[in-house]
């Protein structure tokens, strides 16, 4: 299948790994990176440091700016596929574009999860997953000197020490629901509480989000279960959640990620996922689990190219980086590069 | 180097709005203040399918040619606009329609031909226009609508272009195409939170000088009317026709005539009738007509009677490449035509020398009783650029007949040897001035001669008539000039911005060039252009044509082989291929 | 349309007199056209006149727009809250490259909330026959027959076993999707045609059906699905595990159980997600409904999960349920991890356990809702395996003469829309079996037309919002609070500008048409094809097109009414006003008219 064409949605580690891989190991095939940010590949765990003005916007891309040119890879940026049509083998972009295949890669990773009772206030509230958002960061930022927030993953929590490095007072809010790279216990739940006090963030008791209002430009009203407040702007950190939304209706099977078997094989013939999108029963762990992290992304990006050129490679998950979010088990590497 | 250099180009099918968007760009930013050149291609056929594209060089500086990148396309047709591609420059802004109203595949796509570094502004025009004016047909408007929100351009200036435009038209179809504009401008606005603010940040507000924005076309009418035009005929051609049409709009108002005549020989016929009579007139073609006229125009010659003739050049040979450009009737304008039969060619290079040349043609036809031809080409017909308003003294439309004195009242020699060769003319009717006009060799009375010495000594008055126009005629321009250079540029007509770009350019490389911009084809001045070619090392003649047609009419004057540089694409020799040819003479070449 | 072709075939066409414009069809093609090309009304079970309703709202005229609907459904008030929407997974604005469909049910809604008060209902009666029949049950179903039995001329009498009528509507369907007074009107507009209604009487128990049957010339069984189905597991009959239908009707009669704090409900269907929602509401704090696949497959609509969402409700898949767990009261289930399979017969994903991959889950308590099933009863007739009279599907007919099925009873748990329309239907084939006589029909109506004043800017209105109360915790204080508050008049109207009203069909005469291609020039989309040729399918309704783009062989333009989203621009460009427009309906056709 040395001259198939590939198609590989998304643009972050897997994504990137799996086209290096199909092109060492399928020289004449064509290779098509579709992903939906107009940014080269980069690494979103460095946002933070960004955020706060600690590194230069330049320096998180994790390869250089010719690297798919000097390959023969097609690289489309701020292109969004919006549909798969598995019948006909082909991709369909958001500006009506319709793009054949051979072989698939569905690698589009994660984002931000907002629980759905938070939905309705989606607008009001701000992530960081991506170099647009820390660019909205930075620009709001210079307009306000107070941040709510709401959740507890690593990115809130590297995100609060830059913040607090740039003077501006934090408030915060631990949801037990969220994800957070350990078993979230009392233990823990007293660590992280002490640990932001002594920071001087405002950890605050308060455990649900009743309203949250935008007064004006720089001032957000909170209404929580014990306590009204106003804050400049309110941040939901609450993990990630396998960005596959687009392919409802398409007939691949959708957990919570995309269910691939061992393999990292879809229910339809060469279409694979990998990385955090994939969701995979592992016999080890006796359950589901979906991988988190950039090394772990990237391996499984190769795993998923190597099988889409006739390899039987089985994903490993070792289960003492495994742990549970909303019913299901989740590797993360990412938590120990940190 | 400029503040602001950018180029602008708007692509899409006939029938998109495509030249109606790239003409409101040029009006918008002029009125901004910045210096405008504008162009436009756009399919042969007469009402049909086929690719418009429309480019807008915008500077804060004086700007004499296209660029060779673009750095913003606005595909109002993706399709056709993936011809674009490879003139997109690094980083290049694309907008296109995001919601196109069927689904298309990878080779119809734009956006699947683009460089990852493109900056992509999907919007989707057809959508937008639709909801906002109920109708898909304002689409290339909200297209600008999304241009100038990402780049901070006010758009009030688009308004006031869309009104002055549309204004006549009525209320509503004023209102559909400004609310159509609104809707891009909204929505970009919302919807790109990368802008480009400062794009066009070159100028002071106030520090715009007043311009107008004219194509060539329009300022050859013009220039026509201010010399006193006061018939016009002609039979349509591409690219000379908007010559006519104007004129037939502006010309009756003023006491004048347009006549489309069965062709152009009969055109080029009533024209010397009516110039026969005193009457100033003139006619516009393009190569094949002018070969048609060409009999007639020896005729003008032999008989002395003065005529102002606009070759609008294009592609040829024959029928060729209509709305192409191309600089390849020199030969045929100086040469064309049976026997010695010198008549004055000139060629301006810019829209403000269209307008001044023609306004010149006119009083020379009169001095000098000849046939005069203007020589422009496409790219220069139908080239936009913003100019100070244009306008002409009285002793440049003057009257300049050389009317004979009351003493010949009866002995009048109508073709009477004279040292500068100009032989007082009568006009028909003038009393005791009778005499015999005729395209037979003849003698100073009129009369036919066909005697060797009569021959001869006529065709010397002739001659000599037409040498002794070039203390008339503009001297050669010469640009960057001092005392010796390695490579000296000779060039006329529309190519020579282009000289003047790449020149710029190598000067600023450090290289030591000078240009010279000749604009008086026949008769030329051979002492000037010996002079200049006699001070580079080097002769490089850029010129659209294959034949290198300038290089042969004045190559001979330079000691040595003149370097020629001969694109027949179709399109303006662009700065860069002169660059390069120029670089190849200071990197070690030598005569 | 294939009018030519209607009157070759043999079928009816009739033009009716009065109206010399206007043609009933009954040719298959026509039928075949109304599905491709008015797909909202061809998917409703009871071929609501969608476009036709909602160009009324659009005018302003609610009650005219309450009475299309209520002629064919009966309860537009009721549907336009808790109907399966059949229609919008068809309706044509919601093609992948047009957008979103329109909100036909709520447009329902908006009918019935705005329409004038005291505006008289007008069934088309028929002379009284003298013939008596009784049905069993008073859900929609039963009510929907006696309506229609009843306007036929029909003495009409219901035996409801509970207290109030209803069925389903009133005791399955939790108050927060229906408010009861709603219901209880539109139930009181049927009765009130003169049905004498008998409530507190079990057919079969309170009286015997040897004996209904006696007294009537004809008896409709439409009892429903009251049985529900168990999970076959261990742990099902521990304290603290619910059926989650005997739980909806509890609470609709005013129970509030204790269900703790921690609930798992198992199921995915509408009777899961009220369950799950009624949970929050009796004060559960952490409420997960568990499903064997994945969540697309879910049978309830977007809107319900959203909503169920939005209060709380988290939703697990691949979860097989294995036992539940606990000592006298549950304390947890125990699942297995599931694995999708390949596509069943019945379209859905076939669900694989994967062994080895138990699991538990802690709870205060379990709702089962997996399903339920008609409830056997002793009237006589042919039974299935669970003792349950059988019937036939087309005729409504039991084994037993004058004994007549319907509704859930007969086809198993479905739809209140599908109940109707199997009600009506059942009515239909009781009237005609007992007189000997057709009374109605559907047929396709065709009616010269004009343009509308639509405007293709309207396509791109948005969607309109359903206005629910908010905060969340407004909502879950009570049961009653109907979460869901109805368009505003401006929303309806908006949202009524959506709809692309396909019943008006557009054709290009050819004999009159000079091929300039404005109507192409302006067309939105590709709707309007130079062709060649075109193929007819065997009922003479055009299949394809041949297109081509060479003009030297093109010999009629064509407008392609599968991708014509009747905008109009062509009949507005046309310059010689070559383009038709013709009204096309699927009406029901009184046969007796004459008789009134």
């Amino acid at each position: 299948m040395s001259t198939e064409r590939f198609v590989i949605i998304g643009n972050g580690p897997a994504a990137n790994e799996a086209a290096t891989t199909l092109r060492q190991r399928a020289p004449q095939s064509g290779i098509t990176v579709f992903g939906k940010e107009t940014t080269r590949s980069y690494k979103p765990h460095l946002l933070p440091d960004v955020v706060a003005g600690r590194l230069d916007a330049e320096k998180i891309f994790a390869s250089p700016e010719d690297y798919y040119n000097e390959r023969d890879i097609q690289l489309r940026l701020g292109q969004k596929v919006v549909q798969v049509d598995f019948n006909k083998y082909q991709v369909i972009l958001e500006h009506r574009e319709v793009v054949s295949f051979d072989g698939l890669i569905i690698a589009t990773g994660g984002k931000p999860r907002i629980p759905e009772p938070l939905e309705v206030f989606e607008d009001v509230m701000m992530t960081l997953k991506t170099t647009e958002d820390a660019r909205l960061w930075i620009d709001r930022l210079a307009r306000v000197d107070s941040v709510l927030m709401i959740g507890g993953d690593l990115t809130s929590l590297s995100l609060t020490r830059a913040l607090i490095n740039i003077g501006k007072k934090v408030f915060f809010i631990i949801d037990a629901e969220s994800f957070w790279p350990l078993p979230f216990n009392e233990r823990l739940h007293q660590e992280i509480h002490a640990r932001l006090r002594e920071k001087g963030v405002d950890v605050s008791s308060s455990r649900k989000i009743k309203r949250l209002t935008q007064l004006s430009d720089c001032s957000i009203q909170v209404e929580t279960d014990c306590a009204d407040f106003e804050v400049g702007i309110v941040g939901a950190f609450f993990g990630l959640v396998p960005d596959v939304r687009f392919l409802a209706r398409s007939g691949l099977d959708i957990d919570r990620g995309i269910l691939v078997d061992e393999n990292l094989q879809t229910r339809f013939r060469n279409v694979f996922a990998a990385g955090d999108c994939a969701q995979v029963y592992n016999p080890v762990i006796r359950d589901y689990w979906v991988s988190i992290g950039y090394d772990n992304a990237r391996t499984l990006g190769r795993i998923a190219a190597l099988n889409m050129l006739g390899g039987m490679i089985a994903a490993q998950a070792s289960p003492e980086s495994i742990f549970s979010l909303n019913g299901v088990q989740v590797n993360t590497s990412w938590w120990m590069e940190f | 180097m400029p503040k602001v250099d950018i180029t602008v180009e708007v692509c899409g099918m006939a029938g998109d709005g495509t030249i109606a968007a790239g003409g409101m760009i040029n009006e918008a930013m002029s009125s901004g203040g910045y210096y405008v050149l504008g162009f436009d291609s756009y399919p042969a056929e007469i009402r049909g399918f086929g690719r418009c594209v429309t480019h807008s060089r915008i500077g804060s500086e004086e700007i004499s040619a296209l660029q060779e990148k673009t750095h913003i396309l606005i595909s109002l047709n993706d399709e056709q606009s993936r011809s674009r591609a490879p003139y997109l420059d690094n980083g290049a802004m694309v907008f296109f329609d995001s919601r196109p109203s069927a689904y298309i595949t990878e080779d119809q796509s734009l956006v699947a031909t683009l460089r990852p570094d493109s900056r992509l502004f999907g919007i989707p025009f057809s959508d937008l226009a639709t909801k906002a004016a109920g109708s898909a047909r304002g689409r290339n408007l909200t297209a600008l609508g999304g241009f100038a929100a990402v780049c901070g351009i006010d758009p009030e200036l688009f308004r006031h272009v869309i009104t002055t435009k549309f204004e006549s038209k009525g209320q509503k179809v004023l209102d559909i195409n400004i609310k159509s504009f609104d809707a891009g401008y909204d929505y970009a606005h919302q919807r790109f939170s990368e802008r480009f603010d400062r794009l066009f940040d070159g100028l002071e507000p106030d520090q715009g000088p007043k311009r107008v924005m004219l194509s060539g076309n329009y300022a050859i009418g013009k220039g026509a009317i201010d010399a006193g035009l006061q018939l016009y005929f002609g039979y349509p051609i591409t690219p000379a026709t908007p010559i006519m049409e104007y004129l037939a709009k502006a010309l009756p108002s003023r006491g004048g005539r347009v006549v489309q005549m069965e062709d152009e020989i009969a055109s080029i016929g009533a024209v010397l009738g009516a110039s026969y009579t005193g009457a100033r007139s003139m006619t516009a073609t393009s190569g094949p007509g002018f070969a048609l006229m060409t009999e007639l125009i020896t005729h003008g010659v032999m008989a002395e009677i003065p005529a102002v003739i606009l070759d609008a050049q294009r592609g040829g040979p024959s029928t060729g490449l209509p709305t192409k450009t191309e600089q390849s009737d020199l030969h045929a304008a100086v040469f064309g035509g049976p026997g010695d039969s010198a008549r004055i060619v000139i060629a301006p290079t810019n829209v403000s020398e269209c307008y001044s040349f023609t306004v010149k043609s006119f009083q020379l036809a009169e001095k000098f009783q000849t046939p005069v031809i203007v020589l422009t080409d496409f790219f220069l017909d139908n080239r936009v650029e913003n100019v100070p308003p244009l306008h002409s003294s009285e002793s440049e439309t003057r009257n300049v007949n050389v009317f004979p004195n009351d003493a010949q009242q009866g002995y009048y020699k109508r073709y009477s040897d004279t040292p500068d060769g100009i032989s007082p003319r009568a006009l028909p009717g003038m009393k005791g001035f009778n005499h015999v006009a005729t395209g037979l060799e003849h003698s100073e009375k009129g009369a036919p001669d066909y005697s060797p010495e009569n021959h001869q000594k006529m065709s010397e008055k002739r001659h000599r008539k037409i040498q002794s126009a070039l203390s008339d005629l503009f001297e050669p321009e010469e640009f960057y000039g001092s005392s010796h250079h390695d490579v000296g540029v000779i060039s006329w007509g529309s190519t020579f911005g282009s000289v003047l770009e790449a020149t710029r350019q190598a000067r600023q490389m450090g290289h030591n060039v000078a240009a010279l911009k000749i604009t008086s084809i026949y008769p030329y001045h051979k002492d000037t252009i010996r002079a200049f070619m006699l001070k580079c090392n080097n002769i490089l003649i850029p010129e659209l044509n294959f034949e290198g047609q300038l290089a042969n009419l004045i190559g001979h004057l330079n000691t040595g082989d003149v370097h020629r540089l001969n694109l027949v694409t179709g399109s303006p020799i662009p700065p860069g291929a002169i660059l390069s040819e120029i670089v190849k003479f200071v990197d070690g070449g030598s005569k | 349309m294939t009018n030519a072709s209607a009157v070759d075939s043999g079928f009816t066409t009739i033009h009716d007199r009065a109206h010399p414009k206007v043609i009933f069809s009954t040719d298959p093609s026509d039928f075949d056209y109304m599905k491709v090309n008015v797909p909202c009304q061809s998917a409703c079970p009871a071929f609501t006149n969608v476009p036709a309703y909602i160009r009324d709202i659009y005018e302003k005229r609610y009650g005219h727009s309450y009475e299309l609907n209520r002629i064919v459904n009966l309860f537009p008030g009721t549907l336009g809250r808790i109907c399966s929407r059949p229609c919008e997974k068809k309706c044509r604005h919601g093609e992948p490259e047009l957008g979103q469909p329109v909100s036909i049910c709520h447009l329902k809604r908006a009918a019935s909330d705005f329409k004038e008060l005291g505006r008289p209902f007008l069934s088309q009666m028929f002379s009284a026959i003298g013939k008596s029949v009784c049905i069993v049950g008073s859900g929609p179903a039963g009510l929907a027959a006696a309506h229609d039995l009843n306007a036929i001329g029909f003495n009409i009498t219901i035996l409801e076993a509970f207290d109030e009528p209803g069925g389903m509507l009133r005791y399955g369907i939790p108050e927060f999707r229906l408010p009861r007074d709603v219901l209880k009107n539109e139930i009181e507009t049927i009765l009130k045609m003169g049905i004498t209604l008998k409530t507190g009487i079990r057919a079969g128990v309170d009286i015997a059906f040897e004996e209904i049957m006696t007294e009537y010339d004809a008896t409709l069984i439409a009892s429903g699905c009251y049985s529900s189905n168990r999970l076959g597991v261990s742990g099902e009959n521990l304290r603290g595990v619910y059926s989650g239908l005997d739980l909806v009707m509890d609470i609709s009669r005013g129970k509030t159980p204790d269900l703790g704090k921690k609930v798992i409900v198992i199921g995915a269907g509408f009777t899961a997600f009220d369950c799950a929602r009624s949970a929050l509401r009796l004060g559960a704090e952490d409420v997960t409904i568990f499903i064997r696949g994945v969540e697309e497959e879910l049978r309830v609509t977007e809107d319900e999960i959203l909503d169920a969402k939005r209060e709380g409700v988290k939703i697990r898949g691949l979860s097989l349920t294995q036992r539940i767990v606990g000592e006298d009261h549950v304390g947890a289930v125990e699942f297995l991890r599931s694995r999708t399979g390949e596509t069943g017969p019945n379209g859905r994903r076939r669900i694989h356990a994967i062994e080895g991959s138990e699991f538990l889950v802690e709870a205060d308590s379990v709702i089962v809702a997996v399903g339920q099933s008609a409830e056997p009863n002793s009237a006589p007739g042919a039974k299935d395996g669970n003792g349950v009279l059988i019937g036939d599907r087309n005729t409504f007919k039991s084994s037993t003469s004058n004994l007549y099925l319907t509704g859930d009873f007969l086809t198993g748990p479905s739809t209140v829309i599908e109940s109707v329309a199997s009600g009506r239907k059942a009515a239909e084939r009781i009237a005609q079996d007992l007189t000997g006589q057709k009374f109605r029909e559907w047929v396709v109506k065709m009616q010269e037309a004009v343009i509308t004043d639509r405007q293709r800017s309207w396509d791109f209105i948005p969607k309109q919002e359903m206005p629910s109360v908010m905060p969340i915790s407004n909502r879950i204080m009570d049961q009653k609070v109907e979460v869901e508050q109805g368009l505003t008049q401006d929303q309806a109207f908006e949202e009524a500008k959506r709809c692309y009203l396909c019943y008006l069909h557009y054709e290009i005469d050819i004999s009159k048409c000079i091929f300039c291609r404005y109507c192409i020039d302006n067309a939105p989309r590709d709707c309007i094809k130079l062709v060649s040729s075109v193929t007819l399918n065997d009922n003479g309704a055009i299949e394809s097109f041949w297109e081509t783009v060479d003009w030297q062989k093109v010999n009629a333009v064509v407008i392609d009414n599968s991708r014509c989203i009747r905008c109009g621009e062509c009949v507005r460009v046309c310059p010689v006003d070559c383009i038709s427009v013709t009204r096309v309906e699927l009406v029901e056709r009184n046969l007796l008219a004459g008789r009134l």
